[in-house]
């Protein structure tokens, strides 16, 4: 296994994220789409420390910080989801069409 | 963590915010007005504590761990409080006292998107960069999503959450690229890992951060979501996104891109003149075509962000000086223009027809408006005309006359649709003959942005004098150990 590995692991993921966040009509399926964009990064970062700079900690370190804060980002993401799924019954983009101009 | 009392505003304006939003426990929505007022007081607090950082360099500025505190980091920070204690008086008045539910969680979301948004532009490193982002971002998803009620502003807030998380996840991978360049996170004393030459990695990766910024700034082709979760959110929330968020991003765009990466490494003004060019025509040819305040005054948000773009191109101290002038200005006649909206529309709605005939109803609030947008279309003797012009000087100087040329054709198409307000105003017959209702805490905003607009647009020279003092005093990085 060596760094190209990882790379194009990560690579893939984060063009499967990007391709799921921008067809996706769902407001799930486009969360899970970003959310695999984030793992992407985080993958990236641990590769990039284990094997160009093995000294210090800091790729996975900051990996550790994009994993807490895409949790919480989410999280709001889905009670957003909630709020709407309340008022409208739906979770499709194309039926939250209030807002036009 | 070495400097740690650079930061002492930061750390005060969080600890306030969490007792708020404990506080909130106890008070029902009508009392806990109180409680937006403890918020703009320890806002206001904390901006005056910022002039202590001014006048007494040795003591209050230097460099942290992760961070810098400037002369250029002050100005925007004091930028945002203003805006910051200014979107909280304005949330006190709005609508009925059940529209904003917990006001001590609201307030206490304001403050924190406040500190998210000084720690950005104090920002050197990555981490910090995309902490404070993240920090900004998700506490202004809940803002314009806080009147639960509401669809429009739940839908809103949606969309404003999808592009916000879609260009976290694009910026977070440029940072892990640019790691992979650098070999860390500092963005301090980069230029001896690029003597060894710009890989592909760090270019790719600096572009991704750019996007990721510019989804913020609303830069075109980033902007979508700006005019929905203008029109969706609270309207002082709407205010506050519209200035705060702003600067702050194209603060540390200012740092990153012109001062911390060395511009010999990496040449990305020709891309960003042409994101500034599709930022303001953009912004102001869809503005022409808007039949609601709130959203005209969100396109013509995206319009200035072009303008305030400008002074990041050419990248200089002229261009910096130019923009930290605009941004000044800019707090001051955006907030009035959507506290006159707010007036209105806290009763009739925002669609252009409820302002018909506002000269006959409150004539003051009328005239007012009028000041404003004719402040947004850059007509001297305005402050928004001084702003422009140092810009545009700035463009001219640099080189940029395509930019600067297009920057005022763009001015003159703005001055269509900012008037065209106007004409309902003054020339369309009033519905009612009922005055707006104002509020003292609106009035007095009212009161504090017309007099900065006037007086910076008669008396600019000690503005000037102030940004130019800002602009030049970035920290000497490459001096520090």
């Amino acid at each position: 296994m060596s760094l190209a590995h990882y790379l194009a692991v990560s690579g893939l993921l984060f063009s499967v994220g990007l391709f799921g966040a921008l067809t996706r009509r769902n407001v799930i399926g486009i969360l899970m789409g970003i959310e695999l964009m984030f793992n992407a990064a985080n993958l990236n970062l641990a590769a990039f420390n284990r094997f160009l700079h093995p000294v210090g900690v800091a790729g996975n370190a900051v990996s550790l910080f994009i994993m807490a804060v895409a949790a919480a980002e989410i999280v709001v993401g889905l009670a957003l989801v909630m709020a709407i799924y309340r008022n409208l019954n739906t979770v499709y983009v194309e039926d939250m069409n209030l807002l036009k101009g | 963590m070495d400097g740690l009392r650079l930061l002492l505003p930061e750390l005060g304006l969080s600890v306030m915010a969490l007792l708020l939003m404990a506080c909130d426990l106890f008070f029902d929505a009508r009392r806990g007005k109180v409680l937006m007022g403890f918020g703009f007081v320890a806002a206001g607090v904390a901006l005056g504590s910022l002039g202590l950082a001014y006048n007494a360099p040795d003591t209050y500025q230097g460099l942290g761990t992760l961070w810098a505190v400037d002369p250029l980091g002050l100005y925007f920070k004091a930028i945002i409080l203003a805006a910051t204690v200014f979107a909280l008086m304005l949330s006190v008045d709005y609508k009925s006292p059940d529209a904003i539910r917990h006001p001590g969680s609201f307030t206490a979301l304001v403050l924190l998107s406040a500190v998210g948004q000084m720690f950005l532009v104090s920002a050197t490193d990555l981490l910090l960069i995309f902490l404070s982002l993240e920090l900004v971002s998700i506490s202004s998803f809940v803002l314009v999503g806080y009147e639960r009620r509401d669809l429009k502003s739940s839908e809103g807030a949606m969309k404003y959450f999808l592009f916000g998380a879609f260009s976290s996840a694009i910026l977070v991978y440029g940072i892990s690229l640019m790691y992979a360049a650098l070999g860390g996170t500092s963005l301090i004393d980069i230029a001896p890992a690029m003597d060894r030459g710009v890989s592909t990695s760090f270019v790719v990766g600096c572009v991704m951060l750019a996007v990721g910024f510019g989804f913020k700034v609303s830069m075109a082709p980033f902007h979508f979501w700006v005019a929905d979760a203008y029109e969706g959110a609270p309207t002082p929330v709407t205010a506050y996104l519209s200035i705060a968020p702003k600067a702050a991003a194209l603060a540390v765009m200012l740092r990153v891109f012109t001062h911390l990466i060395p511009h010999t490494s990496l040449d990305l003004q020709g891309i960003f003149a042409f994101m500034a060019f599709l930022t303001m025509t953009v912004g102001n040819l869809t503005a022409l075509f808007q039949t609601n305040v709130k959203r005209l005054l969100a396109y013509s948000s995206i319009a200035q962000a072009g303008y305030l773009l400008i002074g990041f191109v050419t990248g200089d101290t002229i261009g910096r000086e130019g923009l930290l002038m605009y941004a000044m200005v800019y707090v001051f006649m955006n907030l009035g223009a959507f506290t006159v909206a707010m007036a209105v529309g806290n009763e009739d709605g925002y669609e252009l027809e409820a302002f018909d005939g506002l000269a006959r109803r409150s004539l003051g609030l009328a005239l007012l408006m009028a000041f404003f947008l004719l402040s947004l279309a850059g007509i001297p003797p305005m402050a928004g005309f001084i702003g422009k012009f140092a810009l545009f000087a700035a463009a001219v100087k640099g080189g940029y006359w395509f930019l600067a040329v297009t920057a005022v054709l763009n001015s003159v198409v703005s001055v269509y649709y900012y008037m065209s307000v106007v004409y309902h105003m003054f020339f369309k017959a009033p519905r009612t003959l009922e005055p707006a209702r104002t509020d003292v805490l609106m009035t007095g905003t009212l009161a504090v942005a017309a007099v900065g607009v006037l007086v910076i647009g008669l008396y600019p020279e000690p503005f000037l004098a102030a940004a130019k003092l800002s602009a030049d005093m970035l920290p000497a990085v490459s001096s520090h150990p």
